[in-house]
């Protein structure tokens, strides 16, 4: 009823489209619970690690798992009906797995899709491999070898003059190998332990930003060498956007004392600058950020792009399991094995001290972070169960429950508002909105007629 | 003072039945009336005047940030209060090193009051040592408001006062001011903050808390009625009962759910 009034309001002008459709999405995801009509058939025989549904049409979705398979299932065109036509089974298109000549051996970490089309994917695996596949012939184009077991690859959607991959593995450098050439373009050292996430930043093509094993949260400017900036978890804001006064404050009390290499103020451009420490100061280390003491240890002079290495700051107290970039590319999520789930601003790189009610995420996995796309909710697996929380206040608004395991990955697809969740249970879930008793009366008479796509042609 | 935002009528009638008894010991309110605050300063002010009396170790008063986060509904309000409280120099944090996420909240006047406390045990020992001291408490905790700090800055906030030898810094850290970073990836020199003769309490806390989960799995379903629970005493844990029930409703380890008879406790985890 109200749906039919909204449609009215919207024709007459008195509601605006975008409301409408803001109204009609969230009200979808706010009744999202495990889907009657639509299940995936899971082809893995290990845990489901990765998911991801492609960013061009939003019709498949890649699967990748712990016994080496990846595996492509269409999501919008059932391949047969059970319960008298009610519900959709979605079977795998194709399945990769370690019989493939050039499969991996062990555990795919991680699958993506090229973000241009869905012609390439490319699967990241603990044999220290990284594959790029051509999905029409399902062979391997180029392969990538790294130094570690590979925990996480990632392309950037935004891109428009390169095609690199960021690895993040098991060794300190993040290394990004480029597809056109089949080549390692460059490292980025900085990591002082394994680097479990990588995220390519929503709003810039330039920019990665990277969670490693030793709670640093990095980013770098891949055209610059070294990262322009270490979040840290007890420089924080309090509130969506720091208020200008009080940024103004922070940067004087942090040069009225001496600079210390944990302490990084809000600086975004990489200007020298020289900080007076108790009236000494070293002739010999113009550029360093770092105090310089008569007292102090010698410090090698550093390359201006190496002295991030120095900068200690935690972002968590233990790993970072998972990154998430908002949407509009303002704002941040991580995940970190010390159970804490953190909201960073990454226009000025403060916490912005959002608690969400956490109690406990699993520590020795990545886990993947789903946020919807006005960035209102951001879905987490937490052990057994998937939460939905609310980014601006931290309160749990949905809690899904299905999975017989740890969950492991989740994703949100924002054209149908189903969320996708992997787990070490090897099911691949689907939860959608519920759907109303009108449309559910519909399909029961063209049952049949759902299985005949007049558009699935090709020449 | 006192603000409680879920009173219970029939909670007052008996407890004025009770009457004069419970009025002497008046410094044992009933938790589940005082469970949940408006305000982080007005919750921190009112814990802090709950802070059990311990026998043998003179102890200032502090709080855990779980306790707040189990009397205030919204937690990320707290973070935020704490956070501006921090910076006006009302409070300090120190991070402690039971469990994964535990802070300890403490005025600075307190604090300052626990290392007189130190000091003064220090001079009948040793005497003639105290002057660094003095230099942490005037340049240090003034300077530096985050819960770490690093050899180089330390050294260089103790020297206006004085000349900083190798041997004041090991004094500090000594008396428990001063913990070094032992964890591997951190820098070894890298200190955390910390209060001075906190150790057995701390052992007693995390002792407590696991006789309290004990008491509550052994129990046939697992829960207690809050106001049962309150009267016990945990053998193994200087801190009582109220100290610890906050700590663990907020850390997520235990539930309260309303009944008609009254609050009851419940242990939430299903997994050992």
């Amino acid at each position: 009823m109200s749906m039919w009034k909204k449609i009215g309001d919207r024709e007459t002008g008195r509601l605006c489209t975008n409301r409408f459709a803001n109204y009609v999405r969230s009200s979808r995801v706010s009744s999202l619970s495990l889907s009657n009509y639509k299940d995936i058939v899971s082809a893995h025989r290990g845990s489901v690690n990765s998911l991801q549904v492609d960013l061009t049409e939003g019709r498949y979705l890649l699967s990748g798992a712990s016994d080496a398979s990846a595996a492509v299932y269409d999501i919008q065109q059932a391949t047969d009906f059970e319960g008298s036509g009610l519900v959709a089974k979605h079977r795998p298109l194709f399945v990769v797995d370690k019989r493939h000549e050039h499969g991996h051996k062990y555990a795919v970490s991680s699958a993506i899709w090229y973000p241009i089309d869905t012609g390439v994917f490319i699967t990241g695996s603990y044999d220290h491999f990284i594959n790029v596949w051509d999905t029409n012939t399902t062979q391997v184009a180029v392969n990538f070898k790294m130094p570690g077991k590979v925990y996480r690859t990632a392309m950037s959607s935004l891109s428009m003059s390169h095609m690199l991959i960021a690895a993040g593995t098991e060794d300190v450098q993040v290394r990004l190998c480029d597809i056109a050439s089949g080549a390692f373009a460059h490292t980025l050292s900085g990591h002082r332990d394994g680097v479990m996430t990588v995220e390519w930043s929503t709003s810039s093509e330039w920019v990665l930003m990277t969670g490693g094993c030793d709670g640093a949260i990095r980013f770098w400017d891949i055209r610059r060498a070294g990262c322009y900036r270490v979040l840290d978890q007890s420089q924080s804001q309090l509130g969506r956007r720091p208020p200008l006064l009080q940024r103004a404050t922070v940067n004087k009390a942090s040069t009225s004392k001496s600079s210390s290499a944990g302490q990084s103020s809000s600086m975004k451009t990489r200007t020298p600058q020289r900080k007076i420490a108790n009236g000494n100061v070293s002739k010999q280390f113009p550029i360093s950020r770092l105090p310089a003491q008569a007292k102090g240890s010698m410090r090698q002079r550093l390359h201006p792009g190496l002295l991030s290495s120095q900068d200690r700051a935690t972002a968590h107290y233990g790993a970072v399991t998972g990154l998430k970039v908002t949407e509009d590319g303002m704002y941040l999520l991580s995940a970190g094995s010390d159970s804490r789930l953190r909201l960073w601003d990454v226009e000025s790189g403060f916490n912005t001290l959002v608690n969400f009610e956490t109690v406990r995420l699993q520590t020795s996995k990545m886990i993947q972070l789903a946020t919807t796309q006005d960035s209102s909710l951001v879905f987490v697996p937490c052990m057994t169960a998937v939460k939905a929380f609310d980014v601006w206040s931290g309160k749990t608004s949905l809690i899904f429950r299905g999975h017989y395991e740890n969950v492991n990955c989740c994703w949100f697809s924002s054209q149908d508002q189903e969320l996708y969740t992997g787990g070490n249970d090897r099911q691949i879930l689907v939860w959608s909105p519920s759907k109303s008793f009108v449309e559910e009366g519909k399909d029961t008479r063209k049952g049949q007629v759902h299985s005949v796509d007049e558009d699935n042609w090709s020449d | 003072m006192e603000k409680s935002s879920s009173s219970r009528g029939k909670k007052r009638e008996r407890d004025e039945e009770i009457g004069t008894a419970a009025e002497e010991i008046d410094q044992f309110p009933s938790l589940e009336e005082n469970l949940t605050f408006s305000d982080t300063l007005v919750a921190i002010r009112i814990m802090r005047a709950q802070f059990p009396h311990i026998d043998k170790i003179t102890m200032q008063p502090f709080i855990l940030r779980s306790q707040l986060y189990s009397s205030i509904t919204d937690r990320t309000q707290v973070d935020r209060e704490l956070e501006s409280l921090r910076r006006e120099k009302v409070l300090r944090i120190f991070k402690l090193n039971t469990g994964q996420d535990d802070h300890a909240i403490m005025f600075v006047d307190d604090y300052l009051k626990q290392i007189d406390l130190v000091m003064k045990r220090l001079e009948a020992k040793k005497p003639g040592s105290l002057v660094i001291f003095e230099w942490f408490k005037t340049h240090v905790i003034v300077a530096r408001l985050e819960p770490s700090i690093d050899h180089q800055e330390l050294c260089s906030l103790l020297s206006f006062g004085g000349e900083v030898k190798d041997e004041h810094v090991s004094l500090l850290i000594n008396t428990g001011l001063l913990v070094s970073k032992t964890r591997q990836l951190i820098d070894p020199n890298m200190y955390w903050f910390a209060i001075p003769n906190i150790g057995s309490i701390l052992k007693g806390l995390s002792q407590g808390r696991k006789e309290l989960l004990s008491l509550l799995s052994r129990r046939k379903y697992k829960e207690m009625m809050m106001v049962s629970l309150e009267k016990k005493r945990l053998r193994l844990s200087p801190l009582d009962m109220r100290f610890h029930l906050r700590d663990l409703i907020g850390s997520g380890h235990l539930k309260t759910v309303q009944s008609p008879t009254g609050l009851v406790v419940r242990s939430k985890r299903r997994k050992p």
